[in-house]
């Protein structure tokens, strides 16, 4: 079923990562990212393996749903793995060779951890963001970290404002879609066989009324926001407004410190000679 | 056979294995009787809204079987879709549903996918718009251009184009003004005497119960709370009002008036049973 898609989904709780400040976790999630992108061989991979892992854990997110939030980016993961398969040249000789295809070791190694990439950078960043802050916070947050970029003039509120907007409506399109879906279903129509054309032209009668619907919520929505005297962030006070507490600076100081590891990680062991027990395997550029 | 559906052992659990987990249906059984109008009344969450989609395969029980007339929906899975066209679904607000350019094709959209020819489809959309009070005029236009109430319409003619043995509607009248209530459920007598087929009817109005239904099946919390006729239903007002359900207001004077002293008897549901009891009841006094 379609809702079984949870990417951006939020999960209501009370765990830590649940409490901290929007902010906080912005910040984290991009230090995340960097370190992401940093690591380079297996120990640092583990390091932010390990991170996830706690992550998830102290969430109390079930791994069953992570995993099903992971379901939906399986066909960008395969298109991924199979470009680095066949793109990477490796030193040495090819593992097999046909016609112009050469895989190499290397290139397997390089797959398997550019999906693992992918992997942590979707579950790190859904399990801060998504899964464990309500839509609301996010805009709140993302808000008022943008809020400097006012002073040249770029419209932060309105953008925050958009955001909170597409983000809460996800859910009711998919739940819209699934309705008008089975509404078409019952009049026999028929979206899963045939062939790719005559898919796309069952997917008509879908697209057309929810279109349609999009729009006549969107002006209803507009409609609702002039009554209650929406003008933007003139004037705008906030019920809850955003306070760092001492959780917040210990793990923003914690997740600075977990970055520098990775970044010395990735970095030292090719430009020092270190002498350590397993260094080809634990070292292993990818 | 007496039965058209028979529903065996259902239950339903949305979200199985999630944080969001939720009974919908708890070993329901239950079944509808053929060339009926059998109601099916609950409180909003009662489950009748997946009992009906559990009807035309749309939704797969977790638990349980669905028999129509006497053979196991799901026993090959690949023909669901003959399941969809046999007992058709008119669900919540149908309008959102209209795609087409013109009234006519929306409405042919059902039977254009059972394959029939032109012909066939021209005959039974112009057979189920006539049937649901449609205009000729109005199957040229956009069916966005139209009202609520006409494009509800056209939605449920969408479903009787395909001339289903079973008719299912949920909440037909929902957001309609009470004459516009009135002309949709008024024809579903007609259909039944018309064709023969079996209609099921939700809402969670006691008057369009009282009023339109044979049967009435009252569901409380994914269970079945009571069944039988309509009759055997109403003469039970005190647990209806158990499960948070109302009995129709002039039900309610009508006990009231026999709390009183004052001897009515009949259908004491609807308006005109009620009507019938007092002037019977006045002009028995004369005597």
């Amino acid at each position: 079923m379609i809702s079984d898609i949870t990417l951006g989904q939020f999960f209501p709780g009370y765990s830590v990562l649940h409490k901290l400040d929007p902010r906080t976790k912005i910040i984290i999630a991009i230090l995340s990212i960097v370190a992401i992108f940093f690591a380079n061989n297996p120990i640092t991979f583990l390091l932010i393996t390990i991170i996830a892992v706690i992550l998830i854990w102290i969430s109390r997110i079930s791994f069953t749903v992570v995993i099903r939030g992971i379901k939906p980016i399986l066909l960008i993961l395969l298109f991924t793995m199979i470009l680095n398969i066949f793109m990477t040249t490796g030193e040495g000789d090819p593992l097999f060779e046909f016609w112009i295809i050469r895989v190499y070791t290397h290139g397997i190694i390089r797959a398997v951890f550019m999906a693992w990439r992918v992997i942590l950078l979707i579950v790190i960043t859904s399990m801060l963001l998504t899964y464990t802050t309500s839509p609301i916070s996010l805009t709140d947050g993302l808000e008022s970290l943008l809020l400097p970029l006012k002073l040249i003039g770029v419209p932060v509120h309105t953008f925050a404002m958009m955001m909170s907007i597409a983000l809460r409506f996800i859910p009711t399109l998919i739940e819209e879609t699934e309705k008008i879906m089975n509404a078409q279903k019952s009049r026999g129509a028929d979206f899963s066989t045939g062939s790719l054309v005559n898919r796309a032209k069952a997917l008509i009668p879908l697209l057309i009324p929810l279109i349609v619907s999009s729009f006549k919520r969107a002006e209803e929505l507009a409609t609702a926001m002039e009554c209650r005297c929406y003008r933007g962030d003139k004037n705008r006070t906030k019920l809850v407004k955003l306070e760092l507490r001492t959780r917040d600076y210990l793990c923003l100081a914690l997740s600075a410190l977990l970055l520098a590891a990775i970044i010395l990680g990735a970095i030292l062991p090719y430009n020092m000679p270190i002498n350590i027990a397993f260094y080809d395997l634990l070292f292993y550029k990818i | 056979m007496n039965e058209i559906i028979r529903l065996e052992n259902i239950s339903y659990i949305y979200g199985k294995g999630t944080p969001f987990e939720k009974v919908a249906l708890d070993n329901v059984c239950v079944s509808f009787s053929r060339g009926r109008i059998t109601g099916l009344i609950g409180h909003t969450g009662s489950g009748k809204s997946t009992l009906v989609s559990l009807l035309n395969g749309l939704l797969k029980p977790t638990e349980g079987k669905v028999f129509l007339d006497g053979k196991d929906i799901w026993e090959n899975p690949k023909e669901i879709s003959s399941v969809r066209y046999r007992v058709g679904l008119v669900m919540q607000y149908p309008e959102y549903q209209l795609f087409d350019e013109t009234v006519r094709n929306d409405i042919g959209f059902a039977p254009r996918n059972l394959g029939l020819s032109e012909e066939e489809i021209a005959g039974r959309v112009n057979e189920a718009a006539g049937f649901v009070g449609l205009p000729a005029e109005l199957l040229e236009k956009s069916p966005f251009d139209l009202s609520g109430g006409q494009k509800r319409r056209v939605a449920i003619a969408g479903i009787l184009a395909m001339r289903p043995d079973v008719l299912v509607l949920d909440e037909p009248a929902a957001g309609l003004d009470p004459r516009g209530r009135r002309d949709i459920l008024g024809k579903l007598g007609d259909y039944v005497r018309h064709s023969g087929a079996s209609v099921i009817l939700v809402s969670h109005s006691m008057e369009d119960m009282a009023t339109y239904c044979d049967n009435v099946v009252v569901m409380n919390r994914g269970k079945i709370y009571a069944e039988g006729t309509t009759d055997e239903i109403f003469s039970r007002a005190d647990s209806l009002s158990a499960v948070g359900l109302d009995v129709p207001a002039v039900a309610k004077i009508a006990a009231e008036l026999k709390r009183r002293g004052i001897d009515l008897s009949g259908k004491l549901y609807t308006i005109d049973g009620v009507r019938d009891a007092i002037l019977e009841y006045v002009r028995g006094g004369a005597k």
